[in-house]
Formats: structure tokens, sequence, C-alpha cells
């Protein structure tokens, strides 16, 4: 993989603060990172990506995401995008969104509806062939909660087609999408978290990946895989940058005549934190080896790495906070960022207690 | 479970993925039944089973080969595996 973490931290540089305040990440900045692959690293080298494995691609979603988990969540459903098209396009289709992807284009993943979030089978959208002989398909249905759609040219939305599921290419400014974005979310607030209305949208039937028609479990599991890998590894960055603030400021903030780190409770905290950064490490390690040999449990090595990583962070965020006290007790400071942020990786791509349901059933059914 | 190489015939694919599935749901399914409607392909399981046609059969299915016609039932997914083994067609990333 040729990409150049240096190059991503000039780019970045002092950013996260301001985004973080804003609540938007310089579009232009975006599309940049985009040409280099680094938002869908995953993408084979003759569609104009970096032909990253899944290791390399968590090693760098974690070195984004101890920079801004913001733009890791970009990071995120741009991957899960390209995972989409590459696993369900046809050849026609690879060759177009994966070079677009590559080439500055961002997309988003239009999954949760207002009611259909962990349950996405009580999913409402609907693809259907449009009432004439156009071949064409209209799609209709709200979606809620959609991560970075602010930013996308395209989203990639599921939906009900027939008996089955469809993913369809719905460019953003079609007419009849409406994106909304939510004004002041917890965390990650410079992802942009929106709701997207598909009012009847008319697209080609070469914009619905590999015709359409995929059973619905498949489409699921296939995008979502990919985004609890890459929110697992974004945890692991999480926890990264929560023990290099705190290692620095307890060695070198003195309280009763000693640095902070000589206080055992404190150097507690430290231990702690180093602890989960390295649990995070293995189980997100383990997961992508899982998936780099096509080991058939990838999918629950996936849902493991993001269940136990995003708990250490959101764990390890708060230890943080408690280290530096005062001195990270304001918005755009990295263990701030980190607190909330962290406290939202428990929630999405399946939360903690669903993730918890399906490593039980695979333990009741496997073990 | 190891594929007959190079006399691969529906029967015996059809065999090897009843087992396949019985063993990992613990449902043993008739050669027609629908497994999604009966509900036998859980969603952790769908792609498992995906991973698990490729590698048993040395084939790659992407694109429209992951439609659901060809998922519904044992004997589909069997015909599928036939086809793509005959076939040079379908290959991934190409």
């Amino acid at each position: 993989m040729n990409v150049d973490t240096a190059e991503i931290d000039a780019l970045v540089g002092d950013g996260p603060a301001a985004w973080d305040a804003a609540g938007r990440i310089p579009v232009e900045l975006l599309r940049r990172l985009g040409k280099m692959g680094v938002l869908c690293a995953e993408v084979p080298a003759r569609f104009g990506g970096p032909g990253a494995d899944s290791l390399a691609n968590g090693e760098l979603t974690a070195h984004v995401g101890a920079l801004c988990s913001s733009l890791r969540s970009i990071m995120t459903v741009q991957g899960i995008a390209a995972a989409t098209v590459r696993r369900f396009g046809d050849r026609e289709q690879r060759r177009r969104y994966l070079g677009q992807l590559t080439d500055g284009g961002l997309a988003c993943v239009a999954f949760s509806e207002p009611g259909a979030g962990s349950d996405l089978s009580g999913m409402a959208t609907r693809i259907r062939p449009a009432a004439d002989d156009t071949g064409d398909l209209l799609v209709s249905g709200e979606k809620m909660w959609i991560t970075g759609a602010a930013y996308a040219d395209v989203l990639v939305v599921f939906g009900l087609h027939e008996d089955a599921g469809s993913a369809a290419m719905v460019p953003a400014d079609a007419p009849g999408v409406r994106i909304e974005p939510v004004q002041d979310p917890l965390g990650c607030r410079a992802a942009t978290h929106c709701r997207v209305v598909l009012d009847d949208v008319r697209i080609p039937a070469t914009a619905v990946l590999g015709g359409g028609r995929q059973p619905l479990p498949l489409l699921f599991t296939t995008a979502l895989s990919y985004g609890r890998m890459s929110v697992a590894w974004g945890c692991t960055g999480i926890l990264r940058a929560c023990l290099a603030a705190a290692t620095a400021d307890a060695r070198t903030r003195e309280q009763g005549g000693a640095p902070i780190a000589e206080h055992q409770l404190v150097a507690r905290h430290l231990a702690e934190l180093y602890t989960s950064e390295r649990i995070a490490t293995q189980v997100c390690g383990h997961a992508a080896e899982q998936w780099d040999r096509g080991a058939p449990d990838a999918a629950v090595a996936a849902v493991l790495a993001k269940q136990v990583a995003a708990t250490h962070a959101a764990r390890g965020a708060a230890t943080a906070v408690q280290v530096l006290a005062s001195r990270g007790f304001t918005d755009g400071h990295v263990v701030a960022r980190a607190y909330r942020d962290a406290k939202a990786m428990e929630l999405i791509e399946g939360s903690t207690e669903i993730s918890q349901l399906i490593l039980a059933r695979h333990a009741l059914d496997v073990l | 479970m190891t594929a007959v190489q190079g006399g691969t015939d529906g029967a015996t694919v059809e065999k090897e993925l009843t087992a396949f599935l019985a063993e990992q749901t613990g449902t043993e399914p008739t050669a027609d039944q629908d497994l999604f409607a009966t509900g036998v392909i859980s969603s952790m399981f769908a792609l498992q089973l995906v991973v698990h046609l490729e590698d048993e059969y040395d084939i790659e299915i992407v694109g429209p080969e992951l439609s659901m016609d060809n998922f519904r039932s044992v004997r589909t997914m069997s015909a599928l595996v036939l086809r793509l083994q005959d076939a040079d067609t379908g290959s991934r990333d190409e």
C-alpha cells in the first residue's frame, strides 16, 4: 500500500478541534484524501486504489482515528460504499464507481430508517420499476442518521426490491433527494449525521448494483462487516490518542512535588489505558487476519473486534479525561472529543447490546 | 468435506451443501426449500455461506451472481456452483 501517513498528518494539522466546533470538515480536504486513496484503501490498484489488505487498511484507519474520529467516520462510509460496489457491482459498475471513489468522489451509505435501526428487517425503503418503458427504477423512503451525507456525491441506498434487497447508487443531486443534517450531535460532529428523504427518485437500471434483488441478509452483512472493522480500528486509534495524551500529561504535570504519574492511582489509569490499547489492537489484528484469509468466521470476528474496541475506547476515553482533568476539559481537546466520539462508537454499526446478542448466538451455535 | 476435483456433479454438490447447512444451522433443508423464507439463513451466516462456496469450490461469486434466485435453495446454489466452475466469467475485480 502506497499511502503516506506523514502527508495525511500534514493535511489534517490542527484542524480537528475547529472541525468539531464547526461540525464540518473542509470538503476539499476530503476530496484530496479521496484522491490519495486514503478513504477506501482496500480498492485494488487496477481501479485506482492503494490495494491495501484488511490489516494495512486497519492500521491506516487507526492512524486517522487517532487524529479525528469525524474524518475516520468519512473513511468508514466511503469504505463501506467501495466494499459494497466491489462485491455486488457488475464489471462496468465496479470500474465506474470504484474509479469515482478513488478520484475525489465522496459516498455515504443509507441503511438506518426511523423504524429500522438495529432491526434492519423493518426497512421500508422501496426500489421498484418506473411505470413506463424506460427500464428506470424509483427509490422511495426515509433514511436517518446517515453519516457523511452532507458531503456525499452519491448515496448507496439499501432498500427492498421485490422479494429481496438491492443497493442503489443514487446521485445526491438527483431530483427527489433531500438531505438534512441533524443539529448538534453528541459525537463525531464533523462527520455529519443526516436525515435523507427519497421521494420517487428516478435512477437508471445501471445504477442498481449487480442488477439488484440480492438476499437482504447478504447485503447487510457485507456492508456492515466492513463498517465494523473500520469502527473497531478507529476505536483503537482513539485509545492510542488517549494513551499518548494521558502519558504526556502525567509525565510533565506536577502535583505535590512530583509528576502525577508518580501517584499510584494515576499510574493505574495509565496501565488500564495501555492495556485497553493493546487489547483493541490484538482483537482488530485477529479480525483483519481472518478477513485476509477469507476465514468463515470473519463476520463474527468483525463483530467481536467492534464490540471489544468500542467498549474499551469509551472506557479509555473517560479514563484519559480523568487523568488530564481541567487540561482536557474543553470541547475541541483530543480527549474531550474522544470521550464523546467513543460513546457514539458503542451505538453504531450494531450497538454494544446487539453485538453481544450476535456473539451469544455464535457461542450457542458453534461452541 | 472436499469438492471432487474435475468430477463435481449436481447430486454431489447438493449433498455437500445440505450437510454443510445442517452442520452450521442445525436444520437439514430439502433441496427445494426456500432457505430465506424459512429463516434457515441468518444475517451472519449469509456472508459465511458465500465465502464457504467460493473457498470450497474454487469459484468467485460477485455482482449479478449474488442474485436471490441463485441462493434461494440448495438446488439453485448447486446449479450456481456448477455453472461458475464451468464458466470463466464472473471473476472478481476484472
